[in-house]
């Protein structure tokens, strides 16, 4: 069912046709008037038309395609193809070798700070002598003490009464 | 396919076994020093650098010379090895037994071929042993031992 404007609209455009045009016509209640202002708007029609052109636009492919593009990511459905059709995700073999490559690198990384540890490197634990004794028979009144330096961070056996040597014994 | 696999199981060999090699070796510096004092000493030996001061506390002495010398690296923990000078000789054995405390040693110091001392000890990574030996004209002879 037609509202009213619909029917002036189509009437106005001259698209009333048979029964329609002539029962709307009869609803008029001054058709003179009607006659007048269906004119009226007709030539404001025409006038708009022919001062008002429809402006060419310079870019339509751009424009085309880019509502294409939007209108192809509106409607995609994620799946594991991307839209020209290549795979999203990496293939299983691809990532093993990355893996295998990242491992690697770590290996190699922490080879070398390992291999890198400072020289200044100490035991915890000082050097320790477990026993000492010198030949009787050489040095018979020979004694020995031992002496652990925490301070020092060395281990000291000390000799005393061992035979004299003379100086030609230091040669190289 | 089949040469890259090769080649990254070759990279993790060599840096496993690289890996357990430069952790499972070490050095052992040994030497044979003759400390006295001199009217102008000269300095010590790369060596002694850092024990130079430790040695002045202990000893007194203001110069200390290098006269024979040996650096071992222990690959099994169980070798021998010799450090000597013209009439000294210091004979060290490692002996089975070492842990993570350090290796175990057994050290003989030799006047040409007379036994003047032998001690055993538990040498401790970078905590040296310092020996001190007969008298030698003015000067003293000293024997130190350290797991660099």
């Amino acid at each position: 069912m037609k509202t009213f404007e619909e029917k002036w609209t189509a009437w106005i455009d001259g698209q009333l046709t048979g029964h329609d045009l002539a029962e709307f016509e009869a609803s008029l209640p001054d058709l003179a008037a009607a006659e007048a202002e269906k004119r009226e708007a007709q030539t404001l029609g025409a006038f708009l038309k022919e001062h008002l052109p429809c402006r060419a636009m310079g870019n339509e492919e751009f424009f085309s395609h880019q509502l294409r593009e939007k209108i192809a990511s509106d409607t995609a459905v994620p799946t594991s193809q991307s839209a020209d059709g290549g795979r999203v995700w990496w293939p299983i073999g691809r990532l093993v070798w990355v893996g295998a490559t990242a491992l690697a690198l770590f290996s190699a990384v922490t080879f070398f700070v390992v291999r890198e540890k400072p020289a200044t490197d100490q035991s915890q634990y000082l050097s320790q002598i477990l026993n000492a004794r010198v030949d009787p028979v050489v040095s018979p009144n020979a004694t020995i003490t031992m002496f652990e330096s925490k301070e020092d961070k060395v281990t000291v056996l000390w000799t005393e009464g061992l035979r004299s040597l003379p100086s030609e014994y230091a040669s190289k | 396919m089949q040469r890259r696999s090769v080649l990254l199981l070759g990279l993790w060999l060599a840096l496993i076994f690289g890996g357990v090699q430069a952790r499972g070796s070490e050095t052992v510096w040994s030497g044979l020093v003759i400390a006295n004092n001199a009217p102008k000493p000269e300095p010590v030996s790369s060596e002694l650098t850092y024990l130079e001061e430790t040695l002045k506390d202990w000893f007194g002495y203001n110069q200390y010379k290098v006269i024979g010398q040996s650096q071992k690296v222990l690959v099994t923990g169980s070798e021998d090895w010799l450090a000597q000078s013209k009439y000294f000789s210091l004979h060290i054995d490692s002996k089975e037994g070492n842990d993570k405390t350090g290796y175990r040693v057994k050290l003989k110091l030799f006047q040409e071929s007379n036994l003047l001392l032998e001690w055993e000890a538990k040498l401790s990574k970078g905590r040296p042993i310092i020996v001190k030996g007969p008298q030698v004209g003015d000067g003293q002879l000293l024997l130190l031992l350290v797991v660099q």
